[in-house]
């Protein structure tokens, strides 16, 4: 029953995991749930050793990516007109909102594997070898998928402008 | 900004992410005290994460919704132990029907309502023998695919060789308004079993109940979207512990 109890205390990070992954809170949650239901399933594949939350996230990582592949296959491909968020350019109301709408929409921007690799690291917090481990590539190729996201979302966002919104010292 | 030497950047990127301590991590600190540009990426890196930080933490606070917490109960996982299951068993046999169930919904008329309609089913199918299933076990995969667009559940077909049965096939059943599946198997003694399939609204769990009619054993359940019957002209632990075998393939 640890498992279970263990599961229930990571939900809040699954959920912040497929929300910038997917940018979407309704497809994010429904990502979660098929995750909650097959990490039950598969329980007995977790190695105890390891950090829980990245098997999870490496679980949750699969069905997004087999997720996307099934919507390939059925001919439903984001084009180019998609990937400019018409929402930061029509509302920016605030300063801040309008950074932060700004950083979701770069996130999303960036290619898949960039995208995973920046979130893991960056919003997770997930040590390289974590990282190397979900996404089944080696540490090097994970540091330079980081390097060209870090440089990609310098060149979609820029330093943030207004020194106001830099909350770090 | 032009394409950097990745390579050169990678300590950088590294410290940045706290991924370097010790002796080296104080020698990237003197570095970056007399490299301004260097320095610069690294706040960069940093302010990038906060950004990340800011825009999606918010989602830790929100609450998990329902249906994901539904999803983590209706499961069981592989957590019974064989002495659970042991236990649970002989609680069955000395205790069904007495109510000892405390957590579990004893009174369930949506379940004895499928026991009902799977035993009937069971004495008018089980007679036949040209007509006793619809689609043959050779037909397996149309099979599950075709009941499991009409259950709107996942079916599998519980594999009950170790106990000498053989699955026939099955067929598609009205159960009430709704559709139900039947699977039937067989032993070599040409003794029938069948398992009564159907999409559980109630979305409600039960313990393992047991019923009789006739000559009919039956042994059902409600497991969150599904419920089930187990069915057959045999003794009750006979039949409770195949509705184990069944319960199982379910979990997989």
């Amino acid at each position: 029953m640890n498992f279970r109890a263990d599961l229930t205390a990571e939900l809040p990070y699954l959920r912040r995991f497929a929300r910038a992954l997917t940018g979407d809170p309704a497809l994010a949650d429904d990502l979660v749930q098929d995750c909650v239901e097959r990490a039950l399933v598969k329980s007995h594949l977790y190695d105890p050793t390891r950090p829980l939350r990245a098997w999870l996230y490496a679980v949750l990582r699969n069905i997004h990516i087999s997720g996307l592949r099934r919507e390939r296959r059925a001919g439903i491909v984001k084009t180019v007109d998609d990937l400019s968020d018409p929402e930061v350019m029509l509302k920016p109301t605030q300063e801040g909102e309008t950074l932060l709408l700004q950083v979701a929409s770069a996130l999303d921007r960036l290619p898949d594997q960039q995208r995973e690799v920046m979130i893991l690291v960056a919003l997770e917090d997930m040590s390289y070898r974590d990282v190397a481990e979900i996404t089944g590539v080696p540490v090097g190729t994970v540091m330079s998928r980081l390097s060209r996201a870090r440089g990609a979302l310098r060149e979609l966002i820029g330093e943030g402008a207004k020194p106001s919104l830099r909350r770090v010292k | 900004m032009t394409e950097p030497n990745h390579n050169e950047d990678w300590p950088l990127h590294a410290y940045a992410d706290g991924e370097i301590a010790g002796p080296e991590g104080r020698a990237l600190d003197e570095r970056l005290a007399d490299d301004p540009e260097a320095r610069a990426k690294v706040e960069a890196w940093r302010r990038q994460k906060a950004w990340l930080k800011e825009a999606f933490d918010p989602v830790l606070d929100e609450p998990v919704p329902a249906q994901i917490k539904a999803a983590l109960r209706h499961r069981r996982g592989f957590t019974l132990s064989p002495w659970a299951v042991a236990a649970a068993l002989a609680l069955l046999i000395i205790g069904a029907g007495a109510g000892w169930f405390a957590n579990l919904q004893v009174s369930a008329p949506q379940a004895k309502q499928f026991a009902d309609l799977a035993i009937e089913a069971h004495e008018i199918y089980t007679h036949e023998n040209r007509h006793a299933v619809e689609v043959a076990a050779s037909d397996g995969e149309h099979l599950t695919t075709w009941l499991s667009k009409r259950i709107g559940q996942k079916l599998v077909v519980p594999d009950l060789s170790a106990r000498g049965y053989t699955f026939m096939g099955g067929r598609l059943l009205a159960a009430g308004a709704q559709p139900a599946a039947q699977l039937m198997y067989e032993d070599q003694g040409k003794r029938r079993i069948t398992i009564f399939v159907a999409a559980n609204a109630s979305n409600k769990e039960t313990a393992f109940l047991v019923t009789q009619k006739d000559n009919v054993t039956a042994c059902y359940w409600l497991d969150g979207p599904l419920g089930f019957v187990i069915a057959g002209e045999t003794g009750r632990e006979d039949i409770v512990s195949l509705a184990h075998l069944v319960y199982q393939s379910f979990e997989m």
